[in-house]
């Protein structure tokens, strides 16, 4: 198993009466409500929370991408993969990542993430997400009708880009470029591992298979809710001829650790109720622009997407609720320990990414939850699937070859800091 | 009201699949619908069939017309506008449109204005001014859109459209029929934003001078969704248009007020007044 210490970066200071006041926490909810001193706040205590969990042995740091929110505020992941490359040297930088098809052109990607690449020393995941529809049709106005279209083909063109050593020409249809030809290019050959979170088509899931990418499903739904669709990703793998390596599926759980079952509620609860009943208040109306799902994804789901009114991802349930229907695995290091093997075990999933934030949640508490889950979970749960090779995990630089930041000035320091040597000598 | 006679046009491989709505006599009157396509046979339609042979083809993903594959962009759309009217057999025909139907209905008879004989616009789409922004109609629940549709939403019409967004929402107990009828109506709205997402305005406003047919410009004076200025704009940029405001009469006119906007219709078509 592999563990990743994922950060959604909701901000923390939506009013009490959001709910009743706004109707949804994405896309149309005004920027007023975003203080930008506190938010200047909120980012560097988010990066300390990373670094330490890179610190604490977390085997990824992970972070993505979504605009117009207020319970993620990261519309680009990259500047945050970037900031962690210089502080946190060890962990693999897992960016879940672009939505492709946004970047025009989208060699753009190619670009940023062949330079995270090379910056960490080959310590990148590259994510391709299609995105949400309130982030990719809503908020950048890609029509729902194209989005995938654009998205295989800035898809093929980053591949292509990221493995070709000569310039050429894309003739796309949706982007045309007489000159393809990236400086930089990737450490990791040809290209960093490729993770696609869906949220369980079957096309997905083909696309996954027929590339060997790792499929991740991001649920804020537990993962007692993730059973079925992820055995339909084993059948269909099966069905496929693909190999059922668990490491070929990443699942993200949501998780509250405290030191004892009996003080988690009472240190937690503020902070699940902050995510679940503000940062998850979506306005229905904006969940799926018409011809963002195929007609059989929709006929599959049709209260999902046709204007379910009361789209339910954990709003107005007890503590109890959910924690009994997993939405979180909640408890002292010894109940999280049992209930992430079930999970891992039942979902058959080699990576596991943890929101071991939550919410409005602070970083003494977070961090002594990173601290109880690197020393009392995470060692019971990494012999599991052993026997599988990871072939979806960086391939990067050995510690010998990797540049320490800092390293080059230290050495220098002596030499340079020292008097001008005086230009009288030289003047003419 | 007979029933219109229905029939499929095959446009040829690789091309859409149409589905057209014929009823009447006499001169040709070319309907074109809006985003909620003609989900039954009422209200101005078998008025206008009265007075001239209408023929309402669906575009693709509306009724049974098929192929919206096929239509990559709004000129393919434009193009594929002329093709039905070949396929029609259909010369010069009076061409009425409604909102989006309305927009495709300019849009043609600015890229052709030779082969189109006259133009009814009823509260098209297609201009935009941030002063009066058109709601997002793709980015709102259905039961929420229609107060921007109806000026008294007690109208026959608002009722029962708002009964049909009843079953949309959380429950579980439609019927095969209604979940098809729901699925109907997506398909449409699919249509409706592969042409008109985010923003439904292509440079219409650009080309309207082109346009040589006699047009009228009818506006509901409630509308909320596409405010009356936009028929001032239509009017002034089309050389020779008349426009024609409905008193209490929101953006479907023909919907809300079938008599007077059958009236301005067919006199328009007959008489050219």
């Amino acid at each position: 198993m592999r563990f990743s210490w994922f950060h959604l970066m909701p901000y923390r200071w939506l009013p009490a009466d959001f709910r009743e006041r706004y109707h949804g926490v994405w896309v149309d909810v005004p920027n007023r409500l975003y203080d930008p001193e506190r938010g200047h706040e909120l980012y560097n205590e988010y990066l300390d929370m990373l670094e330490y969990a890179g610190q604490m042995g977390f085997d990824g740091l992970g972070v993505n991408e979504h605009h117009q929110n207020a319970y993620g505020m990261m519309p680009s992941p990259n500047l945050m993969a970037a900031a962690l490359a210089r502080r946190s040297t060890e962990a693999m930088l897992l960016v879940l990542g672009n939505s492709i098809a946004l970047y025009n052109p989208p060699v753009r990607v190619a670009e940023e993430f062949a330079m995270l690449d090379v910056m960490s020393g080959g310590r990148l995941i590259a994510g391709f997400p299609v995105g949400t529809s309130m982030d990719t049709n809503y908020c950048y106005g890609v029509n729902p009708a194209t989005l995938r279209e654009r998205y295989r083909e800035a898809h093929d063109l980053i591949i292509k880009a990221w493995a070709t050593r000569e310039p050429f020409p894309w003739n796309g249809k949706y982007t045309k470029l007489r000159y393809v030809n990236l400086w930089p290019r990737p450490i990791q050959q040809p290209h960093p591992p490729i993770w696609i979170p869906g949220l369980g088509s079957i096309e997905t899931w083909d696309f996954c298979v027929e590339h060997d990418y790792n499929y991740s499903y991001l649920s804020f739904s537990g993962y007692k809710r993730a059973q079925r669709m992820l055995d339909g990703y084993w059948e269909r793998r099966a069905a496929l001829g693909a190999d059922p390596n668990p490491h070929s599926a990443a699942f993200f759980q949501q998780v509250c650790l405290s030191d004892t079952d009996g003080t988690c509620e009472r240190e937690w609860w503020p902070h699940v109720d902050y995510f679940f009943n503000k940062c998850l208040h979506l306005y229905p109306g904006m969940t799926g622009a018409p011809g963002y799902m195929s007609e059989a994804s929709m006929r599959a789901g049709i209260v999902a997407q046709i204007g379910n009114t009361s789209l339910n991802l954990g709003r107005d349930k007890s503590w109890k609720e959910l924690c009994d229907e997993r939405y979180i695995v909640a408890g002292s290091p010894r109940t999280v320990r049992q209930q992430l093997e079930e999970l891992c075990r039942s979902l058959r999933v080699g990576h596991l990414l943890l929101g071991l934030h939550i919410g409005s949640a602070p970083i003494e508490l977070v961090n002594r939850a990173t601290y109880l889950c690197a020393n009392e979970v995470l060692p019971h749960l990494r012999p599991i699937w052993n026997e599988w090779e990871d072939r979806w995990w960086p391939k990067a630089l050995p510690a010998t070859r990797r540049a320490e930041p800092g390293s080059r000035n230290a050495a220098a320091r002596e030499r340079v800091e020292r008097p001008a040597a005086g230009d009288e000598a030289v003047r003419p | 009201m007979s029933a219109p006679l229905t029939r499929l046009i095959e446009l040829g491989p690789a091309r859409p699949q149409v589905e057209v709505l014929e009823s009447g006599d006499g001169p040709a009157l070319l309907f074109l619908h809006g985003a909620g396509g003609i989900p039954a046979w009422e209200g101005a339609l078998p008025r206008l069939a009265r007075a001239f042979r209408v023929y309402a083809p669906l575009l693709p993903g509306f009724g049974q017309s098929t192929g919206l594959e096929y239509l990559e962009d709004e000129h393919d759309l434009f193009l594929h506008g002329f093709d039905v009217m070949e396929a029609l057999g259909l010369e010069r025909p009076y061409v009425v449109g409604e909102s989006m139907g309305g927009w495709l209905a300019a849009e043609m008879a600015a890229l052709r204005p030779k082969e189109i004989g006259r133009l009814a616009l009823a509260a098209p789409v297609g201009l935009w001014r941030d002063e009066a922004p058109l709601p997002d109609m793709f980015g709102m629940m259905v039961h929420e859109l229609v107060p921007y549709l109806f000026h008294d939403q007690t109208c026959p019409a608002a009722a029962q459209m708002l009964a049909v967004t009843q079953l949309f929402g959380a429950r579980d107990d439609r019927t095969d029929e209604q979940v098809e009828l729901l699925l109907s109506l997506v398909r449409g709205f699919r249509t409706a934003a592969k042409f008109l997402f985010p923003i439904p305005e292509h440079g219409l406003e650009r080309r309207l001078w082109r346009i040589t047919a006699p047009t009228l410009v009818l506006w509901g004076a409630e509308d909320r969704f596409a405010k009356p200025l936009y028929g001032r704009i239509f009017a002034e940029k089309i050389r020779g248009a008349r426009l024609e405001i409905v008193p209490e009469a929101g953006h479907l006119i023909g919907l809300e007020r079938p008599e007077p906007y059958v009236e301005a219709l067919v006199r328009w078509g007959r008489d050219g007044r």
